[in-house]
């Protein structure tokens, strides 16, 4: 019995990719949440702005996000890391830089011109987020595919940052 | 044999615990985005070369108090930057400023300042912002290009965080010249002289190559060139006594 147990608790050691650090685990676990944040404002954004820009905009993040969301799951199952941040992880200071249930409530009920303001500032900040999490992961993370997802994250989101600040000016 | 390998797991859960402690998020809290910030005008790549706000323009924090766009200190210190060919944002009288919120903090006041003036202070009296942030502000009769300085003072942390948005105001009528005076001043005078030149008595505009001895007017106050230039926004007449005396 002894050995069957052993043998169990090994066999993850021994397959396990040796060159995943912590910061690669917060960086999976930390981007699977901010897009599933972003997802729910994109989701409104890609039906409900005026601004075609916005839509387009919107449309093509939640693409980004549903095919990024395969590798970051894939490597935190293969590490055997929870999916999840551990919870408490975030009662510090972190909970605010997440999506608040009121914004998103406050997303929902505006309309027109406000809408489309809305739906830009909660973007941005959804963004602005994400790449400290990505640059996060290009300056201390270990596992090269995870960095090399990361860095190409910044480049997207980056280019995304700046079309949503031209939309921003003029609203 | 069990202990031996569930010894490991902890150590490495507790590591990861202690990371998340450890590696607090970075400070960051918000921008202004309309107009256009000069963080806002940095990512946009509307001003190149511009350094690593790019990647957070939210996060020009420092302790409150500071007139400096940067807020003090030696980060992001190209927002203080005068010689940066920042864009100026047409506006009028009142402006409406938007924010960008990464972080929903306790919010003590809200600052808008043109040199060392006050233009408008809002208290949120520790209320939370919410999806957006606007304030309308008066311009309190400055006019011509001027740097607007919004502070956003935390309620529960020494800091503030710092936005300057660059203005060209328009729309002044009588009002009172601004106490500040551009910072650059006109160091090529203009080589060529206008193909027609401005009529007599016509109003300042930018772009219009002035030359010693021309006059102009200038809400309603005529002026008399000093030193051939073509004028930009900031420059007009009753900002610059190097280039314009009353006529």
């Amino acid at each position: 019995m002894a050995l069957l147990v052993a043998g169990c608790a090994s066999a993850p050691a021994a397959g396990a990719p040796a060159s995943f650090g912590p910061t690669d685990v917060m960086f999976a676990q930390m981007a699977l949440a901010q897009n599933q944040d972003g997802d729910q404002v994109a989701a409104l954004a890609s039906t409900r702005a005026a601004d075609p820009r916005i839509r387009a905009i919107a449309s093509s993040l939640r693409d980004r996000w549903k095919t990024d969301s395969g590798p970051l799951q894939r490597w935190l199952l293969g590490w055997q890391q929870p999916l999840t941040a551990p919870a408490g992880s975030h009662t510090g200071h972190g909970d605010l830089h997440a999506l608040q249930p009121s914004s998103l409530a406050e997303l929902r009920a505006v309309t027109g011109a406000a809408f489309d303001r809305t739906a830009v500032a909660l973007l941005l900040a959804g963004l602005h987020n994400s790449v400290e999490t990505t640059r996060m992961e290009s300056t201390g993370g270990n596992y090269p595919p995870a960095e090399q997802l990361a860095s190409s994250m910044t480049s997207a989101y980056q280019e995304q940052i700046r079309a949503l600040l031209v939309i921003a000016a003029a609203q | 044999m069990k202990r031996r390998f569930t010894l490991p797991a902890l150590t490495v859960a507790a590591l990861i615990a202690s990371l998340f402690v450890a590696v607090s998020p970075a400070s960051a809290h918000g921008y202004i985005s309309s107009p256009p910030s000069r963080q806002a005008n940095c990512v946009s790549g509307a001003v190149p070369n511009c350094g690593d706000i790019i990647y957070e323009p939210q996060s020009v924090e420092a302790p409150k108090g500071s007139t400096l766009c940067n807020g003090g200190g030696s980060r992001f210190t190209v927002l203080n930057d005068t010689s940066k060919n920042w864009p100026a944002a047409t506006v009028g009288q009142t402006v409406t400023f938007n924010w960008v919120i990464t972080a929903a903090h306790s919010t003590a006041t809200w600052e808008y300042l043109i040199g060392g003036t006050l233009l408008a202070s809002f208290n949120d009296n520790g209320a939370r912002p919410g999806a957006t942030k606007q304030h309308t502000v008066s311009m309190k009769g400055f006019t011509g290009r001027q740097a607007v300085l919004a502070r956003w003072n935390i309620a529960d942390t020494v800091n503030a965080f710092y936005s300057c948005v660059d203005v060209n105001i328009g729309g002044g009528t009588s009002s009172p010249p601004p106490t500040t005076s551009p910072t650059t001043s006109p160091t090529t005078p203009a080589t060529t002289r206008p193909t027609t030149p401005p009529p007599a008595g016509g109003t300042w505009a930018v772009g219009t190559a002035y030359k010693t001895g021309d006059v102009v007017t200038y809400n309603g106050v005529s002026y008399r060139c000093l030193q051939a230039h073509t004028a930009i926004a900031g420059w007009e007449p009753p900002n610059v006594p190097a280039l314009w005396a009353r006529a």
